[in-house]
């Protein structure tokens, strides 16, 4: 097997039986960048020779016959609003363009001590800010599977990565859906796990009530196997919770799922929705049950009010988030200037991207008083709506299915000139974040064309061990789980 | 919800951002068509006004001890002007 095609698990079980040593594996993924990253782009930076000194340390320790962790030698990325010590970290943004952090975020710091080796820094809509990756100061990412297309975002440079075998494992961070809809994009696995369960102590917030960081990889177990690591209480992200309800989730990710309940709400599938989607969620939906699962219609309204309260709140939250830029303690500052004030002015309108300043200025206007109560009040109460009703569906069910995405991978340029278009395209990914819930997307077909679609499993708080099991009997039923794109040209 | 230029602007200096007024322009245009869609809002009147939102308070802190830190150097690293240990910016009293 070549080794852009390996899972983690592979990976694990190769460098364990010794077939290859860790310095091979990142010489070998450094080959696979060199060949393909020109056509895709899904690196910001690459920390080649951190990685490769990181590699011989690994390929030391376990000559010596010492304890390793349980990522042993695992070429992963990180997305690029994530803090790595010493390795630039710009949120894809001209504002951050030189900062290196002086610290490791937590869950970097857990997957270093788990012996994961760190290939780069991937590519993101600025800030986070975007469902395309278009919104970059850098560069766009091109969706693996056909290069016109967009790999969805905002973490698609993660998605990319590992879709293109650059990565076998890229973190991601979902305010809306921006791990689920770009894997779903790319034809691999993304988890957003519940609010608190991954510490986000330096993840660059962009709204924080929303924000959570979870992990992009090819299979449901090497999900899982990253999960076991990244997950757990964190005293510097006072969100975080105990909660653990399980030893281990790859452990109990075998289960079988005989006897879930499952529930579909059919406002989830309206007549326009592409039919390549909806047959192939269907297709999914009798297999599970054919697993043992009982599968229930229900109603679940998603509606234009939860969409646009989801607006008004991670955009009032990032522009207090994104307060803290001003160019004086860190981030770009302006050469134009003759006083305090114009020097935070300029360094701020020349730093941000328009995306950003667009959700700067929205958020603003919601909290200006006199608009308070009409929009980010209501949407407050609009959200506590939603929870409610996916309490009342949990007290019955285990999970929810659903599209991950209304749209398939579009063409780079459609949605772009249009914010309101392509803020519709995150409708069935932003109630898991409002209520706090996990979610993961998972490949479930091709459409006509070629490209993934992908398919979403709601659970409960801290259901994830459930969602595993459901997302990996489906997978196995599927056969997919270890596919690498076969980068295609744009059509002339 | 009608918007003008002159609305965007006065947001702009709330947010410490500066826009031409052509820019100004197309943002008033662009707010209004996704404020309208934030409107549905309004259509849910009826479904929320009893919802109470409380605040939720399921974080534990930890508890407030002090640490030395001696690395103000790492700490300082990105800072673009810096002077004995200070940051350096353009005078702000005459």
């Amino acid at each position: 097997m070549k080794i852009d095609q390996m899972t983690m698990e592979d990976i694990k079980s190769g460098l364990e039986r010794k077939k290859f040593t860790a310095q091979e594996l990142v010489a070998g993924v450094y080959k696979k960048i060199d060949e393909v990253e020109d056509k895709v782009g899904a690196y910001i930076t690459l920390s080649q020779d951190l990685a490769i000194k990181q590699a011989k340390d690994i390929d030391s320790a376990m000559d010596r016959g010492e304890n390793v962790g349980p990522l042993a030698g695992m070429p992963i990325a990180i997305k690029d609003n994530i803090c790595t010590e010493g390795i630039k970290t710009t949120c894809a943004s001209k504002m951050l363009h030189d900062f290196i952090p002086p610290y490791d975020a937590t869950v970097v710091k857990k997957l270093k001590d788990a012996g994961a080796i760190i290939i780069g820094k991937t590519n993101m809509d600025e800030f986070a800010m975007g469902s395309s990756t278009e919104n970059s100061a850098f560069k766009v990412t091109k969706n693996p599977w056909r290069l016109d297309r967009v790999p969805g975002g905002s973490s698609g440079g993660s998605a990319a990565a590992v879709a293109a075998g650059m990565a076998f494992m890229a973190l991601g961070s979902d305010t809306g859906g921006s791990i689920r809809q770009p894997a779903a994009f790319c034809g691999v696995v993304g988890l957003k796990p519940t609010y608190g369960l991954v510490s986000r102590y330096g993840l660059v917030a962009f709204a924080s009530s929303l924000d959570q960081i979870g992990p992009i990889t090819k299979s449901v177990k090497d999900c899982a196997l990253t999960l076991d690591v990244i997950q757990g209480k964190d005293p510097k992200d006072a969100t975080t919770v105990d909660v653990r309800n399980t030893s281990s989730y790859l452990r109990e990710i075998e289960k079988g799922i005989e006897g879930l309940k499952i529930a579909i709400p059919r406002e989830f599938f309206p007549g326009s929705l592409d039919s390549q989607i909806s047959n192939e969620i269907m297709e999914s939906m009798f297999m599970l049950k054919g697993l043992g699962a009982t599968i229930d219609e229900i109603s679940l309204p998603i509606t234009d009010e939860g969409l646009s309260a989801y607006y008004i709140i991670s955009s009032a939250e990032a522009s207090s988030n994104l307060g803290r830029f001003d160019g004086i303690k860190y981030g770009y500052r302006s050469e134009n200037y003759a006083d305090i004030e114009e020097l935070i002015l300029n360094s701020r309108t020349e730093g941000f991207g328009i995306e950003t300043k667009r959700r700067i200025m929205l958020g603003t206007y919601t909290l200006t008083s006199g608009y308070y109560d009409a929009y980010y009040n209501r949407a407050q109460k609009v959200r506590e709506k939603i929870k409610q009703q996916f309490k009342e569906i949990f007290s019955k069910y285990d999970l929810i299915i659903s599209p991950t995405s209304p749209v398939l991978p579009f063409p780079i340029g459609e949605k772009i000139g249009n914010p309101l278009d392509m803020y519709l395209s995150d409708i069935y990914t932003i109630s898991a974040n409002l209520a706090g819930i996990p979610a993961i997307s998972l490949p479930c077909g091709f459409c006509q064309e070629g490209l993934p679609i992908g398919l979403q499993i709601i659970g409960g708080p801290f259901s994830e061990s459930k969602i595993f099991r459901a997302a990996y009997a489906l997978e196995q039923e599927l056969g997919l789980g270890n596919g690498v794109a076969v980068i295609k040209e744009a059509k002339k | 919800m009608k918007i003008d230029k002159e609305e965007v602007m006065y947001i702009a200096k709330l947010a410490k951002l500066k826009f031409s007024d052509e820019d100004a322009g197309e943002l008033a245009i662009e707010f209004e068509g996704i404020l309208k869609h934030f409107d549905s809002l309004k259509e849910t009147e009826q479904d929320i006004k009893d919802i109470e939102l409380e605040e939720e308070s399921n974080m534990e802190l930890r508890e407030d001890v002090v640490e030395i830190f001696e690395d103000s150097e790492k700490l300082f690293s990105n800072v673009k002007d810096i002077d004995r240990g200070y940051v350096r910016i353009p005078k702000v009293i005459d």
